[in-house]
């Protein structure tokens, strides 16, 4: 043969150092790119092109990040308590949105009356925007823990109903058929068919129950709260402290992507897991 | 056969009779519940009282269409600019690697930042003025359309890509008369989101400082312990938000001719 | 007879894929003419390098080595001269069959009235009068492959290239395509690269038939046909080459 082995490794060699020169430089300009960015900002502050009293430079704001760590003013509380008091509201109701909205939704995708009964009740709430849900809770519940998890739990609820539902509606027709000429019963081709087929819609559904919970949890944070993210960047904007407000907004788009992150890892196992049985 | 014939009947009546049970249902609960708790729930007939007395005595002298149409025209100029913005940033850094290492590293970062929690910052900018509460919903309506068109440019077919060098396309028009229409279902998918969130983000901002639109109107009947005026409101929000959803899947037929 | 110009010559042309761990050949010195006028099909078996071939050939993917000559030049980069016909079709759903066909001629910036003019000459010769304003989604598979060989005609090519065009197609449709294929041929003179795995297509088809191997492909043979058209798949010298070329050919087609 007229390729020559010893040459071909030669190319491989080659093609793994290109790859790997060019992966370096779109990196090296990802990071190029942000540090463009604070640069700016930074210098802007400096040169005072930007007013501190509106635009604190990205040191300030890192200094104010340090400082709530361990200092409670102006809010009342640190930035972790804030932080952990945010993440307690939107994992509750986050979590039993997903623990009553996926079967939910499996449930009425699969079981056609159950899909009758439900869906009505369902158009019926689901053009309501997360956010309009608060002050009616708020007014039923007060601004407890509870009430917010409400909240947070109508925003999630409606994605995870919606995708799982037309998750499992797309079920392959041609599988639920096989299944049923080797004589299993709806319910076994429900749990073994129909859900593991719709897992990848539930996820996304999922993902997108994520978001909304931590979007509405601020809002809800901001209009009626003792403590949380929100409230901070709240009371950041009454007492005039830009750099507390841009410290919370960092903090809130840190623990939102590592959130999001975390979601991705539970999503990559568990549909691995099922691809490999 | 009798049996059979009888079977079917049940059916029926499930079928048709299950979505008015559940209706009948929620309206039942709905009076049971405002019966007992007027303070927390006020009952239907309160509701459209309620509702026609936004028109007989106005709030702030604008009736309730003239505050659905304030958050309405807030939504429709920040969209005009997140149209315009977000879809070319969005083609930018779908298109252009360099431009997404660059670009897309700063957007990454701004991205997971909800809208909402710009409101502060933009309030202590802007005031709570029209600029303000525009800009916010800009935010909202931003973030889902660079996301959307920018997936959508990369989730373009490579062969779309080589029918275009094949028939001698220079690289913009392979862009222009190939890429981009390739991706327009997914740009429509990013417009359809913008405007939910649009919606919902205006509500944010109005509910945090105006004295017209719809998510004011929320905060007055809060504040005031108005619970029916909340409702009216809320539910105004909802038939707007189904109306749009409605008007834009009726527009994507007219903009998509071919995806039917 | 075949005039016996080389159009094309294919030399020693090699393709190995490179990834982060490993790395695989699909084509190894692919060495064949392609004569002026003449229906050449490319025979082989599986999935193996016959489109990578084709996409080097019109010079959309990079070769490892070797080399293409084009009337006696050498060619690097997409040649204007060719036009493909795509296994997938890959017409744009979003343009009529018009405008699909136009594709070429518009990037040219030809005038509307010209270009409609020549395009609607091709899209009449594939017999889609008509259907110039439906959208390929109201087409059936044989219909839109109609489409596509329309418009690789209408951009005026030398050489036309075809990727398993009928593949996707159902076999009565099939069996009239590739009639219909050498009734265009027949009429519009041009060189044809024509890929496919089924040896009666090819036969039925070709004025020659380079037969590659399995992977990594590799020119095995070469076998002029002589059959006088229109070609009887049943007669006794068809059956016999069927047989020759099917003995020849690496595992099963």
């Amino acid at each position: 043969m007229a390729i020559d082995q010893n040459d071909l490794q030669r190319r491989h060699a080659e093609y793994l150092t290109r790859k790997k020169k060019e992966n370096l430089k779109y990196t090296l300009l990802s990071v190029l790119g942000i540090l463009l960015f604070l640069g700016i900002w930074q210098l802007a502050s400096i040169t005072g092109l930007a007013d501190p009293k509106r635009l604190p430079a990205p040191t300030t704001i890192f200094q104010t990040l340090i400082y709530k760590v361990g200092n409670t003013a102006p809010d009342g509380n640190t930035l972790f308590v804030n932080m952990l008091a945010s993440l307690q509201v939107a994992l509750s109701g986050f979590g039993v949105a997903i623990l009553i909205g996926v079967p939910l939704g499996l449930f009425m995708g699969w079981w056609e009356y159950a899909d009758r009964f439900m869906r009505p009740i369902f158009e019926l709430v689901r053009p309501v925007p997360p956010i309009a849900w608060i002050p009616l809770v708020v007014v039923w519940m007060g601004i407890g823990l509870q009430a917010k998890a409400m909240i947070i739990f109508f925003t999630a609820f409606v994605p995870c109903v919606i995708n799982s539902y037309t998750g499992i509606k797309l079920t392959s027709r041609t599988l639920i058929n096989v299944s049923k000429t080797f004589g299993a019963s709806n319910f076994e081709i429900f749990y073994k068919v129909g859900i593991p087929s719709a897992l990848p819609m539930v996820f996304a559904g999922i993902r997108v129950a994520l978001g909304n919970s931590w979007s509405t949890l601020v809002a809800a944070e901001m209009l009626a709260a003792s403590a949380g993210l929100g409230y901070m960047i709240q009371i950041g904007r009454t007492v005039a402290r830009p750099d507390i407000v841009i410290a919370g907004m960092v903090t809130i788009g840190a623990t939102g992507a590592v959130l999001s992150g975390l979601l991705s890892a539970v999503e990559g196992r568990f549909l691995k897991w099922q691809t490999r049985h | 056969m009798t049996d059979k014939a009888k079977r079917q009947r049940i059916r029926k009546i499930l079928y048709w009779g299950l979505p008015v049970l559940a209706i009948l249902t929620v309206v039942l609960a709905w009076v049971l519940f405002s019966a007992s708790h007027p303070e927390l729930m006020p009952g239907p007939v309160a509701v459209w009282n309620r509702l026609l007395r936004t028109f007989t005595k106005p709030i702030g002298r604008i009736n309730l269409l003239g505050h659905a149409w304030a958050s309405l025209k807030r939504v429709l100029s920040a969209l005009v600019f997140a149209w315009a913005f977000g879809i070319s940033f969005g083609i930018l850094i779908g298109w252009n690697r360099t431009a997404r290492a660059i670009f897309g590293s700063i957007f990454e970062v701004i991205r997971p930042i909800p809208p909402i929690a710009w409101i502060p910052l933009i309030i202590m900018w802007f005031g709570i003025g029209e600029t303000a509460k525009v800009l916010i919903v800009f935010i909202g309506t931003f973030v889902p359309l660079v996301i959307n068109t920018s997936t959508g440019i990369r989730a373009v077919d490579e062969i779309n890509i080589h029918v275009g060098q094949v028939f001698g396309g220079s690289r913009f028009q392979i862009l222009t008369q190939i890429v981009i229409p390739t991706a327009l279902p997914h740009i429509f998918a990013g417009i359809r989101t913008s405007v939910s969130s649009g919606w919902t983000t205006v509500l944010a901002a109005e509910m945090l400082g105006a004295t017209a639109g719809l998510g004011s109107m929320v905060t007055k009947g809060w504040n005031g312990g108005d619970m029916a005026l909340v409702l009216v409101a809320v539910i105004t929000i909802a038939v707007v938000g189904f109306i749009l959803s409605t008007l834009l899947s009726k527009l994507e037929k007219v903009v998509c001719p071919w995806n039917n | 007879m075949e005039q016996l110009t080389k159009k094309m010559e294919i030399i020693g042309v090699s393709k190995t894929f490179f990834n982060e761990k490993d790395y695989f050949t699909t084509l190894d010195s692919v060495t064949f003419d392609v004569h002026e006028g003449e229906f050449l099909v490319l025979l082989g078996p599986g999935r193996c390098g016959k489109t990578v071939l084709l996409n080097i050939i019109a010079g959309l993917v990079e070769k490892t080595s070797g080399s293409i000559l084009y009337d006696g030049h050498e060619i690097t980069g997409v040649n204007s001269e060719v036009a493909m016909v795509f296994q997938k079709m890959a017409l744009m759903p979003f343009k009529t069959v018009m405008e699909n066909v136009e594709l070429g001629l518009k990037f040219k910036h030809m005038p509307k009235a010209e270009r409609r003019k020549i395009c609607q000459r091709y899209i009449d010769l594939v017999g889609l009068q008509g259907f110039e304003k439906a959208y390929p989604s109201a087409l059936s598979g044989g219909m839109k492959q109609r489409v596509g060989i329309a418009r690789a005609y209408a951009n005026d090519p030398k050489v036309l290239i075809m990727d398993e065009p009928f593949g996707a197609l159902d076999a009565q449709t099939r069996y009239a395509m590739q009639n219909e294929i050498l009734r265009i041929w027949g009429e519009e003179k041009r060189t044809i690269v024509y890929v496919t795995n089924n040896i009666e297509e090819a036969i039925y088809l070709g004025s020659r038939i380079v037969l590659l191997s399995q992977c990594p492909a590799t020119v095995k043979a070469v076998y002029p046909i002589d059959l006088p058209r229109p070609r009887d798949m049943v007669s006794p010298e068809f059956m016999a080459l069927r047989t020759e070329i099917s003995n020849n050919t690496d595992l099963s087609i």
